[in-house]
């Protein structure tokens, strides 16, 4: 890794780790919503280090543009100025997590402390270039190697498309329709059912 | 590495630095004279009534997430286009399989009354 | 025979659901969605189960590598594909009845089936960390949709953040697994990550680190004890097809995938590797998960929840035959597989007779409310009565050889493992408590006078679905050699 290249590591990587505390630790969810603006675009330009251009360009469009979008609308939703409630769980609880929490974190750290990645084939084209991260490198990746995962990503879009339709959306008039001609139904039927029942009390009373 | 990307860096820089210059500027050379009717959020209209915040229907959150999971889907587009003659007609069903997918879920979407704004 | 017979299950589901969606969006609302779905899910599962009878004849050489790279057409996957189906089909079928008796019938729902479904058919088939996550995610969204399903109620919401909040948890912390696992061994298919592990060529640090968070977010999604918190209200709050769904097809699926990652990624005892160290942990799982989901199922006063924590409970019990893997391969996974099987068939039982039992947006939750109503309607209660038979594993039915095998296995593991059949029979003993006061309930309690009591609806699909898994649960439980070889050959070949 190059000098510069190490200056940006160090600063993106400490402005994602700016980013992700300030995500949690805000008690208002705007503020929340900006720091995790902070920390996507400090994760762009960590896999610019890594040499994955295309993919720190569509982290900024699809992350920036479209997914902290939406936070900020559910935020509008609920109301800006709703705020966090001071957390109801005693100070043991909190302790005990942060405990669990940070030594998950110490684990982790410990056990890639020295370890360094395995080396990898390169992706390269015909003409034998380098073409890892480009736009011609995701291309071979996705539609040639990868295209069974990436069909099963249509479907899991999908899924989540009609997962919020069924949460949000209200009946159709035809629905409507339908339910208000079976609920007569049910009341004809349940009536009839009484009607029965009362000339059967009427037969052994007599 | 680094290089290529300096402009990209020195544009950030510019923006923050603007950014900066002027909100100092404005608290230290700006005139501080605080009237209640300047205090007032709309300083020209009519007195605000009502709640501080209302709460807005969730169609907007409806079309926010279909806005999201299309954005996605021309996300893919976009590596597939700029290789389109290589990846031949492989690429090409492919492609045409996955837009199939997501374009019947849109004609869902919009038959089943989620694209609707009114209400 | 082409390998494409063996793809055809997948692929009829993801189209067909396409064709479902046309009708749902365009055929006005005379649609039989259920009947349809149900005959699209029964059409690929039977397709699958042809595909393992003739899997000698299929030509698998010839497979194009962009396919079998990310999936394996094995008989361990088309077995999952068989549950999943048969699981899914009549879930949806009993969401027929269900639905509409209660005027929450909007069409979305054989949707999210059929695609969940797929989902969970893909977990069974992935062989790969990226087929994993999409299978995953695939399924978890259409489940979280459909525990939100009837949005009015503030009990389902509730179990559907919570479950949303703590499965998209667990999905990160395994994709955490899966990162440090590519960090180690440069490998995503999971049979590259085992060599890669056996030879000696990767950080065993990593390799533990990534295997515990791996079985962290596995367990979660089996709903094994400490990971199961979300497992009651979800399955409470959640329309009873749901519930149905989501307790045999989700579960099945996330055994596949534990099974596939532990023995493929981190080895049995034949291994050098210290990465096949994981029997204690899931030995330690299962034994508080047997213990925990049987004692806090005591306590309920729901039927609905009960059968939640009887599913935790039996989770538990799956994961012994798990545990036994390590050591007698075939013999533990075929326990796994024909217990999967059997609890799909009784759960789908049980959850139908619950659902039979309640009528015009009623429905029969508590034990009050199935107070004497066996007395009252003897053919409804008949499913219900095999249902909880079947879980307790009474025998003759599915239940009491899915738990034999299983502990069988763990016998004849020996070491250790003994102990934990001794845990499993001891808790099933408890469990035999609240099993069978549902039976004392049905028959031989009375209603409070005044309090509401239960009126079956009148539903084909159900009654029919009531028939269909009676049948298996019985047939399974006289005589369970068939299905043992199917899960035998099935467990066979995957271990090889």
């Amino acid at each position: 890794m190059s000098t510069s290249n190490f200056v940006l590591f160090l600063v993106s990587g400490g402005l994602a780790i700016v980013g992700a505390i300030g995500t949690v630790a805000s008690r208002k969810p705007l503020r929340a919503a900006v720091a995790l603006l902070l920390h996507i675009i400090a994760l762009a330009a960590l896999y610019l280090t890594l040499h994955a251009e295309l993919l720190a360009a569509l982290q900024l469009l699809v992350y920036a543009g479209a997914i902290v979008v939406l936070f900020v609308f559910v935020i509008m939703l609920i109301g800006p100025a709703a705020e966090v409630p001071s957390n109801p769980r005693g100070k043991i609880t909190r302790l005990l997590s942060l405990v669990v929490g940070g030594s998950v974190m110490a684990t982790v750290s410990f056990a890639l402390v020295g370890h360094t990645a395995p080396r990898l084939p390169m992706l390269r084209n015909e003409a034998g270039e380098n073409i890892f991260g480009t736009v011609e490198g995701m291309g071979v990746a996705i539609y040639q190697q990868a295209l069974v995962p990436f069909e099963l990503v249509s479907a899991a879009l999908l899924v989540a498309i009609i997962g919020a339709i069924a949460i949000a959306r209200s009946r159709t008039p035809q629905e409507q329709a339908v339910v208000v001609e079976r609920q007569a139904e049910r009341i004809e039927l349940a009536a009839a059912r009484d009607a029965e029942l009362a000339q059967a009390t009427a037969k052994v009373g007599s | 590495m680094f290089a290529e990307y300096l402009p990209v860096f020195l544009l950030l820089l510019v923006a923050v630095g603007v950014a900066i210059f002027m909100f100092t500027m404005a608290s230290l050379a700006g005139p501080k004279n605080m009237t209640p009717e300047k205090a007032i959020p709309y300083e020209a209209g009519s007195n605000t009534t009502g709640a501080r915040h209302i709460r807005l229907s969730i169609k907007f959150y409806l079309t926010a997430i279909l806005f999201v999971v299309f954005d996605i889907e021309a996300v893919f587009l976009y590596p597939w286009a700029a290789m389109f003659r290589r990846l031949g007609w492989q690429g090409l069903i492919e492609m045409v399989l996955f837009l199939a997918v997501l374009g019947v879920t849109l004609v869902y979407a919009w038959r089943k009354g989620a694209l609707e704004w009114e209400k | 025979m082409s390998v494409w017979m063996l793809v055809s299950p997948l692929l009829m589901l993801g189209l067909g659901g396409l064709l479902v969606m046309l009708v749902d969006a365009f055929v006005d609302e005379k649609a039989e969605l259920p009947i349809l779905t149900a005959i699209l899910l029964a059409v690929a599962g039977g397709v699958a189960a042809a595909g393992i009878v003739n899997y000698d004849n299929v030509a698998l050489a010839g497979a194009p590598e962009y396919l079998t790279r990310y999936l394996a057409f094995d008989r361990f996957a088309l077995f999952f594909d068989v549950v999943v189906c048969g699981g899914a089909a009549l879930s949806a079928l009993l969401a027929g009845g269900y639905l509409r008796e209660h005027d929450l019938e909007r069409g979305e729902f054989y949707i999210l089936i059929i695609y969940a479904a797929l989902g969970a058919m893909v977990l069974g088939h992935a062989i790969d960390l990226l087929t994993i996550f999409i299978g995953l995610e695939t399924m978890s969204l259409g489940a979280y949709a459909m525990v939100a399903f009837r949005r009015t109620s503030a009990r389902a919401v509730e179990g559907a953040v919570k479950y949303f909040l703590l499965g998209s948890f667990a999905a990160a912390i395994l994709l955490f697994g899966s990162a440090l696992l590519y960090g180690a061994t440069g490998h995503t298919d999971l049979a590259g990550i085992g060599e890669a592990i056996e030879g000696g060529n990767a950080s065993i640090k990593l390799v533990l680190m990534a295997m515990f968070m791996m079985i962290v977010g596995l367990a979660f999604k089996v709903s094994a004890v400490p990971f199961h918190m979300w497992t009651p209200d979800a399955y409470e709050g959640a329309v009873t097809p749901a519930t149905t769904f989501m307790s045999v097809a989700v579960k099945s699926a996330a055994f596949a995938v534990m099974v596939r990652v532990l023995l493929t990624v981190f080895g049995d005892d034949l291994s050098a590797s210290a990465a096949s160290g994981w029997p204690p942990v899931i030995a330690g799982l299962a034994a508080i998960t047997m213990v925990y989901g049987n004692l806090a199922a005591i306590g309920q006063s729901s039927v609905k929840r009960m059968l939640a924590y009887s599913s935790v409970a039996h989770a538990g019990y799956a994961m012994v035959g798990v545990v036994a893997a390590f050591r007698v391969e075939e013999i533990a996974v075929s326990s796994v597989l024909f217990y999967l099987m059997a609890y799909t068939v009784g759960n789908v039982l049980t959850f139908g007779a619950l659902i039979w039992f309640g009528s015009n947006g009623r429905e029969a939750v508590s034990y009050e409310d199935l107070a004497g109503a066996g007395r009252r309607h003897p053919l409804v209660a008949l499913p219900f009565v095999i249902g909880v038979l079947t879980l307790m594993g009474f025998p003759p039915t599915a239940g009491f050889f899915a738990k034999y095998y299983v502990f069988n296995a763990a016998v004849q593991a020996g070491g250790g493992m003994i102990w934990l059949a001794i845990i499993g029979v001891l808790s099933s003993a408890v469990g035999a408590y609240y099993y069978l006061r549902v039976i004392v309930f049905l028959f031989m309690k009375e209603p409070q006078p005044g309090a509401p009591i239960a009126i079956p609806m009148r539903s084909g699909y159900v009654a029919f679905v009531m028939i269909i898994a009676g049948y298996f649960v019985m047939k399974m439980g006289i005589t369970p050699g068939p299905y043992l070889d199917l899960a035998m050959s099935a467990a066979e070949q995957f271990v090889s």
